[in-house]
């Protein structure tokens, strides 16, 4: 193995509730691995494994090419940000910057990393002084002074409102683009994965369930339970009603729907999952007659999301999309009224029903 | 009814009559309990004259016996934070068998009644006790009749409110607070010093207060395994038996100023220090 960055081989651990089922990872150095689950999937204990704080029963860990399996937390020279950042609430900001300096040739870089993340106004205030922001800085801060080869982040937007936390994500994915350093966040929010990952890991009951480029891992989720987590807002039942070499026509409810994906050990009469991305979805202003590729829809309801719009829509089946304001203007849409839409087949995603995967 | 849309809402939250009715039930209760604890302090305090305090003061047995007061409560207080702190850290992090029932022995002493502490102490401690005689023997150490003994009984009836205390304040601190603090490259030792004692701190010192507080007021088991030299609580009750309430009463105000005056420093020290720490 030649990566250096992260890599993790077949990571076992059994801890209480918890558990590790040969975990395999890679991050490459300058990249942002988003190790994504619901709470409980064995997200914090994989990071506090390869942090160094839990023993695996077997499995490897390297970090720039170094083996840390046996080493001590401390060093391991992982930056390690938590929820709400984890500064040292007793000490000011310049010393707990000091303190990640202290034990890896002394805190001269500190005024620099000051200077550098723009708090050396606040070197004297405590933790609970600090905005968010602040808060995040003096924590890259703190772990940069420990001069680490690896970043760790434990959902530390978690406890954050919407607007800071989008601030301080932007932030932080700019830092870690240009520090270069290969990083781990662990989250449960598909914002950020969208925001941050290069690439993402799903995890679930401990083991790595899909794991790969983070617009691929959204595209083609590889399981029921995995397209809930990525928040697909379509997941449809349906049945293959014939299937071409690379097409697939399938039925569901009362209508039909063409994807754009291989027909291998697909066969007429199969049950089958569609995700749909609700963004895949285009809404266009009726007109008649409906042109092919389009189809006719009727608006159910209209919910604001944000500074969208979410329309849940029925055609034959229910569909769930996103409209600008604008687009609501141009399309006339109303509860009731009708529209054209027209579906992406590329992001139509097929995935052979699985047995007894009503909730995953 | 226009002009009572601006009027304040009346009848509910605090003004509710249900609510000003629990309020006051609740102060007249606390009420009694608050004369209970502070009349007969109050009762005492004013009871002997200018004259007898001075008397009592110059008395150089009573002195003797504040000052051993002090001495054996502030070193019972120093083995109980050394000895105990460590327990109190283990107790609060470590997931071994067995720690329900250690922190149960721990807080033993609290609901033994004195001199049944006395009793056992002696049986251990004293003349023939299993420690008392050997380490006589073997290290010329007594705990009878010395301050050793005064401190040992002390800490026995004592330690608990450190352990808890401090067991309280090391569970109040993230774990994960030392998690990073390891990650920055700091070993286990110094993260304790440097993140989780300084964290804990304040409930650290708070239970200093309570088992210093705990100690100087201890009689029975003291008495029991030591005697002489006398603390003040001994000294009061051997003034008690040879002169009466009167002679009594001044020592034992002249212990109840000291102890007090003591408390208060003890207190400014465990809240200020948490104030200017930036505690909120």
């Amino acid at each position: 193995m030649t990566a250096p960055g992260l890599e993790t081989e077949g990571l076992t651990l059994r801890l209480g509730r918890f558990s590790l089922d040969g975990v395999s990872l890679e991050v490459a150095p300058g990249e942002i691995l988003v190790l994504l689950g619901r709470n409980g999937a064995g997200k914090s204990v994989c990071l506090e494994t390869i942090a160094g704080f839990h023993r695996p029963q077997c499995g490897r860990i390297r970090i720039a090419g170094r083996d840390v399996t046996a080493l001590s937390p401390e060093r391991r020279r992982i930056g390690f940000v938590l929820q709400n950042f984890g500064l040292f609430p007793h000490l000011t900001v310049a010393r707990n910057v000091a303190i990640g300096g202290e034990a890896r040739g002394g805190a001269a870089g500190r005024d620099a990393l000051l200077e550098r993340f723009g708090i050396a106004h606040l070197a004297q205030s405590r933790p609970a002084q600090l905005s968010p922001g602040e808060k995040q800085r003096t924590a890259l801060a703190r772990a940069l002074a420990s001069r680490p080869d690896l970043f760790l982040f434990d959902e530390p937007f978690s406890a954050l409102d919407a607007a800071t936390s989008e601030t301080l994500r932007d932030e932080l994915g700019g830092f870690l683009r240009c520090a270069g350093i290969p990083a781990v966040f662990v989250t449960h929010d598909r914002t950020d994965a969208l925001a941050l990952g290069d690439r993402i890991a799903v995890i679930e009951g401990g083991a790595i369930r899909q794991h790969g480029p983070t617009a691929a891992v959204f595209a083609r989720p590889g399981s029921i339970a995995i397209a809930r987590l990525l928040g697909i807002e379509n997941i449809l039942e349906g049945r293959v009603a014939a299937a071409a070499d690379d097409r697939l026509s399938i039925a569901l409810g009362d209508g039909s729907l063409e994807a754009a994906q291989p027909a291998a050990a697909l066969a007429p009469g199969q049950p089958v999952t569609l995700c749909i991305p609700g963004e895949a979805i285009r809404l266009l202003p009726p007109q008649s007659p409906l042109p092919p590729q389009r189809r006719r829809a009727r608006v159910a309801a209209q919910l604001r999301a944000g500074p969208l719009w979410k329309i849940a829509l029925e055609c034959g089946f229910p569909l769930t999309a996103y409209a600008l304001p604008q687009t609501l203007r141009e399309c006339a849409l109303v509860p009731g009224g009708i529209v054209d839409i027209e579906i992406d087949a590329d992001a139509i995603h097929v995935l052979a029903a699985e047995r007894g995967s009503v909730n995953g | 009814m226009a002009a009572r849309v601006s009027d304040p809402p009346a009848a509910t939250g605090n003004w509710a009559p249900a609510a000003a009715l629990l309020r006051l039930v609740f102060w007249l209760l606390g009420m009694v309990l608050l004369a209970v604890v502070a009349l007969p302090l109050l009762r005492l305090a004013l009871a002997p004259s200018i004259a007898n305090l001075v008397a009592a003061a110059r008395d150089v047995e009573v002195r003797d016996a504040l000052w051993l007061s002090l001495e054996g409560a502030a070193l019972a207080a120093l083995v109980a934070m050394v000895l105990g702190v460590p327990l109190a850290y283990l107790l609060a992090r470590g997931r071994f068998r067995g720690r329900g029932f250690i922190a149960a022995v721990v807080d033993l002493p609290l609901s033994v009644p004195h001199t049944v502490s006395g009793i056992a102490l002696l049986m251990v401690f004293g003349r023939r006790g299993i420690i008392g005689a050997p380490a006589e023997a073997y290290l010329g150490l007594r705990f009878w009749a010395t301050l050793a003994g005064i401190v040992v009984a002390m800490v026995f009836v004592a330690a608990p409110y450190m352990v808890s205390a401090a067991r309280i304040a090391f569970a109040a601190v993230d774990p994960r607070l030392e998690m990073v603090a390891r990650s920055l490259g700091l070993g286990p030792w110094r993260v304790f010093f440097r993140v989780t004692l300084p964290l804990a701190w304040h409930g650290i010192a708070t239970g200093f207060t309570l088992t210093f507080a705990r100690a100087i007021s201890e009689f029975a088991a003291v008495a029991m395994l030591v005697y002489y030299p006398m603390t003040a609580p001994v000294k009061i009750y051997e003034l008690f038996l040879r002169f009466g309430l009167d002679e009594a009463a001044a020592a034992a105000v002249l212990l109840l100023a000291v102890t007090l005056a003591l408390f208060l420093v003890f207190r400014h020290f465990a809240y200020g220090e948490a104030a200017a720490g930036g505690g909120r």
